[in-house]
């Protein structure tokens, strides 16, 4: 009963936390302009994260030791600080975006300027970094996550021609250049896939001091969790093409994400929708800035995580706090979040197969896995996603040069 | 790693850059691309205003605000595009005569709002719609 509960909660935790900023903004922009002619692209991104967890999880569990622990160790320190250098970029940018989804949301809850939050909240997650243990923190914040719930019901009440957004499965709007749909589909791959959450959830794994008999949970929470997100993603792409692609409205601002939820449900649906993008970007906010902390600390060989006191892991505490005023340092600049979360997916990309390498070669490694080394599918199938983010990464940054970063 | 923060500088500054239009073509296609996205914000706050019984105060203030501010940049980055033509000045007065329209309209809607609340929604929602028709 005791093990089932603790299933039940890491599937609803993984649920409610998959959906973070980038998902949002991908999903809405890709489904007002694109309709569901993209969902394609969620469901191989769900794929390869749920591959890539899995086995992230499983290194954990075997070697009670990281990924980024064990990146160095096994491509040594140069090709580990060009992985270090990509990952820690991309989870930089990440939380500026997360920090100014987060800050956007409060504003919507309040009418008052989105900058005048930025450092409540960087102060608010650095506070809760700090003091709250890591078990509650995921919890509180990936079940409180689960309140996005809102936009399947939302398209449920919209009453959508169903017919039609199947139809928009197989055939993408006329209007729309080639260009420009690879370069989301680039985007929503980066969005599905974002490196952070690897890291998170192998350093998670090490927090928690998972063993081999931990494998079934963290196995329950990426196979069932993952893909209840993944399908989260789709009703937010859906309300947005049944809302918005009939008029034409293309989505630039976190405020018109959530309009199809308002139209659907109401004030209610929209007060909801607000704390659920609240809690996805707070949430998303302390993922990112510990998985900075984690990346720099386990590539230096630092004292690193929650369970030690701050004052044994100095080094790694002050990493999150310089990352967390760095990325509301970018914010408050004026830059658009929505923006840097556009970037922040496009790099992310870019850099996907520096992240996901290193994680499949230590997961095909017997030296550290012995029993529990990949097998022939898995090894099959995270061979052809390597391929495939290798083409990602080489066509992202040209792709958005050629589309004016997809405009 | 210079390289690399060079070229991501690069890439940051080129999508933040307005290209010239080289002739009226090019400056129709850029005037077509501003209705369009003109229209986009117009639609976006119509749906809102339609619905503004049913939204919150602050949510609303929001999504008008924002199409207020999207629409002053759509209308600053277009004028900033010098017509290379008298024919293309024509095009211009027409193009941002028409933004500056709809600019109006969501100006006047959250001075409503800021006074208890948009009045004539319907109302208000129909002028929206015919401004976004024109746009398009």
């Amino acid at each position: 009963m005791k093990k089932a509960f603790a299933v039940t909660l890491g599937i609803l935790t993984a649920f409610g936390g998959f959906v973070d900023i980038g998902d949002l903004v991908a999903n809405s922009l890709v489904g007002a302009r694109f309709g569901m002619s993209l969902a394609w692209v969620v469901v191989v991104g769900v794929v390869g994260i749920c591959l890539f967890a899995e086995m992230s999880g499983r290194i954990a569990a075997t070697s009670q030791r990281p990924v980024f622990d064990l990146v160095r160790e096994r491509l040594g320190p140069r090709a580990g600080v060009v992985n270090l250098s990509a990952s820690f970029f991309v989870s930089l940018l990440t939380l500026a975006a997360e920090v100014g989804g987060a800050s956007l949301a409060l504003e919507l809850a309040t009418g008052v300027n989105y900058l005048l939050w930025v450092p409540g909240v960087a102060f608010v997650a650095w506070l809760v970094m700090w003091r709250v243990k890591f078990e509650n923190m995921e919890r509180i914040f990936g079940l409180l996550g689960l309140v996005l719930v809102v936009f399947a019901v939302a398209l449920w009440a919209l009453g959508p021609d169903w017919g039609e957004l199947a139809g928009q499965l197989t055939s993408p709007p006329q209007a729309e250049g080639a260009p420009t749909y690879w370069y989301y589909a680039v985007a929503l791959l980066g969005g599905a896939m974002t490196p952070y959450e690897v890291f998170f959830f192998s350093s998670g794994g090490v927090e928690e001091k998972w063993t081999r008999q931990d494998l079934v949970v963290a196995r329950a929470n990426v196979f069932v969790g993952f893909p209840l997100g993944g399908l989260l993603s789709l009703a937010i792409a859906a309300c947005a093409a049944t809302v918005f692609l009939p008029v034409q409205a293309q989505v630039e601002s976190l405020a018109q994400m959530v309009l199809p939820v308002g139209l659907g449900l109401g004030k209610i649906g929209l007060a909801l929708v607000i704390l659920g993008v609240f809690a996805a970007t707070f949430g998303a906010t302390l993922e990112t800035a510990l998985s900075c902390g984690y990346t720099l600390s386990q590539y230096f060989g630092w004292q690193w995580g929650k369970l030690v006191r701050p004052v044994e892991a100095a080094r790694f505490h002050t990493v999150l706090l310089v990352t967390v005023v760095l990325a509301a340092a970018l914010i408050l600049t004026t830059v658009d979040p929505v923006m840097v979360t556009e970037y922040s997916l496009v790099f992310s990309a870019a850099a996907l197969p520096l992240t996901y390498l290193p994680v499949l070669m230590i997961a095909n490694d017997p030296d550290y896995m012995g029993d529990h080394v990949n097998g022939r599918f898995t090894n099959a199938l995270g061979t052809f996603y390597m391929v495939l983010l290798s083409v990602v990464a080489v066509a992202a940054i040209p792709l958005m040069i050629a589309t004016k970063a997809g405009q | 790693m210079r390289a690399l923060l060079a070229a991501v500088a690069l890439v940051v500054m080129l999508g933040g850059c307005v290209s010239p239009a080289w002739d009226d073509h090019d400056y129709a296609l850029k005037a077509q691309e501003t209705t369009k996205t003109a229209h986009s914000v117009v639609e976006m706050a119509r749906l809102a205003v339609q619905h503004s019984t049913e939204l919150h105060g602050p949510y609303l203030k929001t999504v008008l605000t924002d199409a207020a501010v999207d629409l002053g940049n759509v209308a600053q980055q277009f004028g900033g595009v010098q017509p290379p033509s008298d024919a293309s000045d024509q095009v211009r007065d027409r193009t941002l005569e028409k933004v500056q329209q709809a600019e109006d309209e969501i100006d006047a809607l959250l001075i409503q709002l800021r006074r208890g609340g948009i009045e004539q929604p319907r109302q208000a929602a129909a002028r929206l719609e015919k401004l976004a028709g024109e746009l398009q």
